[in-house]
């Protein structure tokens, strides 16, 4: 992974995603502010950086959910900032979502949780039940299936959350303070899930503020300040 | 199919989550359209009964006293060879007379103080269902007012023209109150689906959020629009039935008008099947503005 102060041209099919000169604005605030990056294919990348950092921003604009107000982002060789709203949908059916917050259905099952990517896409019922039980099985909650989330802990809430993210087989996995509910155990475990993904091929892009989570990821650094993109640096082994 | 299938349970759920608003919608919406139905019946039924009268006209066509035999038989010749004309019947003056007195035995001493019948002969004229329009008869009474012989045409056709007029306002009426209704039931429909969506706005955002399109997000709520619309217009038609037979129950007790409620009818089950038709189109229309208002500058 390279970020340049400058910006990079964009150079082909070992970037999975590019930041070129990027800028944000809500309100007078600047949330970022000339930011270029690159994420290769494959990568484990943490981000980094306090509260109101402009991490969670940036990955709602890699998913087109925000619009920059100045500068280019590509993700799989795709313009994101020039992308329809009509095919923005097919945009997030590459890219997994994880959030703080989990963001399940409360009234639906952990099996039709983990399905719905599946089924906004219309895959066959019986390639839904293989890579949802596959999806299941690969976070260890395969024998929740058939409960609600409610009755489920906070980790396997966020298990199912990260089944849901990963069940398409999506080529980047974007997680936004997946850690911040759980309690340092738990937080090991979801890194080791991050981990394991990653392991797969999947590019894998973290945002946390969490220090323990940088201790446990001996990946490549991005720190966020003020919206600004500082040097790069190592997590620690 | 298994897609399918999920939307279609969305729709269920989403009744299902909301029941009183959604009973509530169906209701009032029901009232809405029974309100337009109220008219568009009175409106069939008069146009029906227009229509009947308009068929069973009679003209009578007057003869000059003064004609002779051979001048009544060229009168008769003339109407026979017209094609307007469907059947006749001549009524002489001893008939018109014999008539008179059979309708008005009270009366009947004012004539004969006159010394001589005053009354005419005439010809009664059916016309053939082509020549029926009010402005085909006004043309051929014209016509036939010139022969030579004929000293006045008249038939009824002034009240039949005045009952034209009021199913014509009826008409316009029933068009303005059902376009004011019908935009109330839009807007009963939308602000139930409103409120639908706003309950269920977290779950919206997931699935916007996990790459659905957003027909994929809509197409449950359209669902459920064009359902609460097609309950609500069928409801309509069943408080409509209830109402209408009330009514010619009270017409066939009521001496004055026994008779009458044979003539009435209700709507066909084409246009019963058309009127829910056109409740699943409103509905769907509300459901469309709410979405389209809800899912506008969402990410």
């Amino acid at each position: 992974m390279r970020s340049t102060s400058q910006g990079t041209i964009f150079d082909g099919k070992d970037t999975m995603i590019q930041l070129i000169h990027v800028s944000k604005q809500y309100d007078q605030r600047s949330a970022l502010s000339d930011v270029s990056l690159e994420i290769g294919k494959g990568e484990f990348v943490l981000l980094m950086g306090p509260s109101g950092a402009g991490k969670s921003t940036l990955l709602r604009m890699l998913i087109g959910a925000e619009r920059p107000d100045g500068g280019q982002i590509f993700v799989h060789q795709k313009s994101v900032t020039t992308l329809r709203p009509s095919d923005i949908p097919y945009l997030r059916r590459k890219v997994g979502t994880v959030f703080q917050d989990f963001r399940l259905l409360p009234k639906k099952s952990v099996f039709d949780n983990v399905s719905l990517p599946l089924l906004v896409q219309g895959v066959s019922s019986a390639d839904i039940r293989r890579k949802v039980t596959e999806a299941l099985r690969a976070v260890g909650v395969e024998h929740k299936r058939d409960q609600l989330p409610a009755g489920l802990s906070t980790g396997e809430q966020q298990r199912v959350c990260i089944a849901r993210a990963i069940v398409n087989g999506p080529v980047v996995l974007l997680a936004d303070e997946p850690t911040g509910n759980l309690d340092p155990v738990l937080t090991s475990e979801i890194i080791e899930l991050f981990k394991l993904i990653n392991a797969r091929g999947t590019t894998v892009v973290v945002a946390t503020h969490d220090p323990l989570v940088m201790a446990q990821v001996n990946r490549r650094v991005l720190t966020l300040s003020q919206g600004r993109l500082l040097p790069e640096q190592r997590g620690l082994a | 199919m298994r897609t399918l299938a999920y939307l279609l349970r969305e729709s269920w759920v989403n009744m299902r989550t909301n029941r009183m608003t959604t009973m509530v919608a169906i209701l009032t919406t029901a009232f809405t359209l029974a309100c337009v139905g109220i008219f568009l019946l009175l409106y069939v039924n008069l146009r029906a009964a227009a229509g009947w009268l308009q068929d069973d006209i009679k003209i009578m066509v007057y003869l000059d006293d003064r004609l002779t035999s051979d001048s009544i038989a060229e009168v008769e010749q003339h109407l026979r060879s017209d094609r307007a004309v469907a059947s006749l019947l001549f009524i002489s003056k001893e008939q018109a007379l014999g008539e008179f007195k059979a309708q008005f035995p009270s009366e009947s001493h004012l004539l004969e103080g006159l010394g001589q019948n005053p009354l005419p002969a005439s010809y009664v004229v059916a016309l053939s269902p082509s020549f029926r329009s009010p402005d085909a008869v006004k043309r051929w009474a014209e016509r036939v007012r010139q022969i030579a012989g004929v000293s006045k045409v008249d038939y009824n056709q002034d009240w039949i023209d005045a009952l034209a007029t009021v199913i014509r306002s009826i008409e316009l009426v029933a068009i303005g109150i059902g376009v004011i209704l019908s935009a109330a039931a839009v807007t009963i429909i939308a602000n139930t689906i409103r409120l639908t969506l706003f309950a269920r706005r977290d779950e919206i955002a997931i699935l916007r959020l996990i790459g659905a399109t957003t027909s994929f997000i809509r197409i449950p709520y359209l669902v459920e629009g064009a359902v609460l619309g097609a309950l609500g217009s069928a409801l309509s038609l069943v408080m409509l039935k209830f109402m209408y037979e009330l009514f010619r129950q009270q017409m066939r007790t009521t001496g004055r008008f026994a008779g009458l409620d044979n003539l009435m009818a209700f709507f066909p089950p084409s246009v019963c099947l058309t009127l829910i038709a056109v409740g699943m189109g409103l509905g769907f229309a509300g459901s469309f503005v709410s979405i389209r208002r809800f899912g506008e500058g969402k990410a």
